[in-house]
């Protein structure tokens, strides 16, 4: 099998073998696997590596075989930009209007990137790492207090414990 | 990936998990079974662990400071930390138990009670009595399995 992708770097992860190909050459890999036996579609999903870029990876089976494998590419940030495969596999439509919706991610040559699971008119990327969860900014947070002291003492005390996870006010947003 | 099934052998695993019939028989729940988390009030420091360490946020503590007179003549007064209010929000509460591991006071602890369903969910936010009832069904902790490694904190 590694002799189907030129330029590919072979590894293994979740004890299946996995393929870091460059972008260019993902709509190329993808049809040289199905047409190879990995026919089966399973999966299409993204990972934010931050100042790296994002992460695009996919599943695909054998059934008859019983093998499957992972093949992985890499978009920069600043433009992240990748082949559709729904031309390859019909069903990564669906993975890659999520994958859009979710990470900013666009799919070249998509028949139809329209939002998937997000209601109309959201903003934003929310599985991006840098996207701001508002539920939790617009709650206070239960770990504020200090022992012995009450939440409302919390709320106008000038010594604040910021919760994990959540930016201070200030430092993110319009202001 | 685990072996196929044949038709045959997935209709009698089918009739081996026949459902019991809750609630006139209760379920036999396995060792360690996270139902609830139960509060023992007396161990509480008001240290805010369980609060900070939560990644759900549904735990909210209330405390206030109470003056300790000197214990013996020209003894210096103290002050300590007394609990107003211990509440879990069980709607939001994704049974993780971070802050059972996170307790260094063993205040909390995990039941098996699970039937505390509520219609509204403002319901499922249990204040610290119901939390401290729940410590009464809080099971003594199961002998160790077997082959289970010999516990960190024990010699040899």
């Amino acid at each position: 099998m590694t002799d189907l992708l030129p330029g590919a770097r072979w590894g293994r992860a979740t004890g299946r073998p996995l393929a870091d190909v460059d972008p260019g050459d993902w709509l190329a890999s993808a049809t040289a696997l199905r047409d190879a036996g990995h026919d089966y579609f399973d999966l299409l999903t993204a990972v934010d590596e931050q100042e790296a870029g994002f992460d695009v990876v996919v599943h695909l089976w054998s059934v008859p075989g019983r093998t499957s494998v992972l093949l992985r590419t890499r978009v920069p940030r600043a433009e992240p930009r990748l082949d559709s495969l729904a031309g390859v596999f019909k069903g990564a439509a669906w993975h890659e209007r999520q994958a859009a919706e979710m990470f900013g991610i666009d799919f070249h040559g998509h028949p139809g990137l329209d939002p998937l699971l997000l209601p109309d008119g959201f903003d934003g990327a929310p599985l991006r790492k840098d996207f701001v969860l508002a539920s939790r900014v617009v709650r206070p947070w239960p770990g504020a207090p200090e022992p012995g002291q009450s939440s409302a003492e919390a709320a106008v005390g000038r010594r604040k414990t910021l919760p994990p996870g959540v930016p201070a006010p200030g430092t993110w947003g319009s202001p | 990936m685990g072996e196929p099934v044949s038709v045959v052998d997935g209709l009698a695993l089918l009739r081996a998990a026949a459902a019991a019939r809750y609630p006139d028989v209760q379920p036999e729940l396995p060792a360690r079974s996270r139902g609830v988390i139960a509060l023992f009030e007396e161990n509480c420091t008001v240290c805010m662990l369980c609060a900070r360490e939560c990644p759900a946020w549904c735990i909210h503590l209330e405390s206030h400071k109470e003056p300790v007179p000197p214990t013996h003549e020209g003894g210096r007064p103290r002050t300590r930390n007394v609990l107003d209010r211990f509440a879990i929000d069980f709607a939001l509460c994704l049974y993780c138990g971070i802050c059972v591991e996170v307790c260094p006071f063993d205040a909390l602890f995990w039941s098996p009670e699970f039937a505390y369903a509520a219609t509204d969910p403002a319901d499922l936010v249990h204040e610290r009595d119901r939390l401290r009832e729940w410590m009464w069904t809080v099971p003594a902790p199961p002998p160790w399995d077997e082959g289970a490694g010999p516990a960190p904190e024990e010699p040899g």
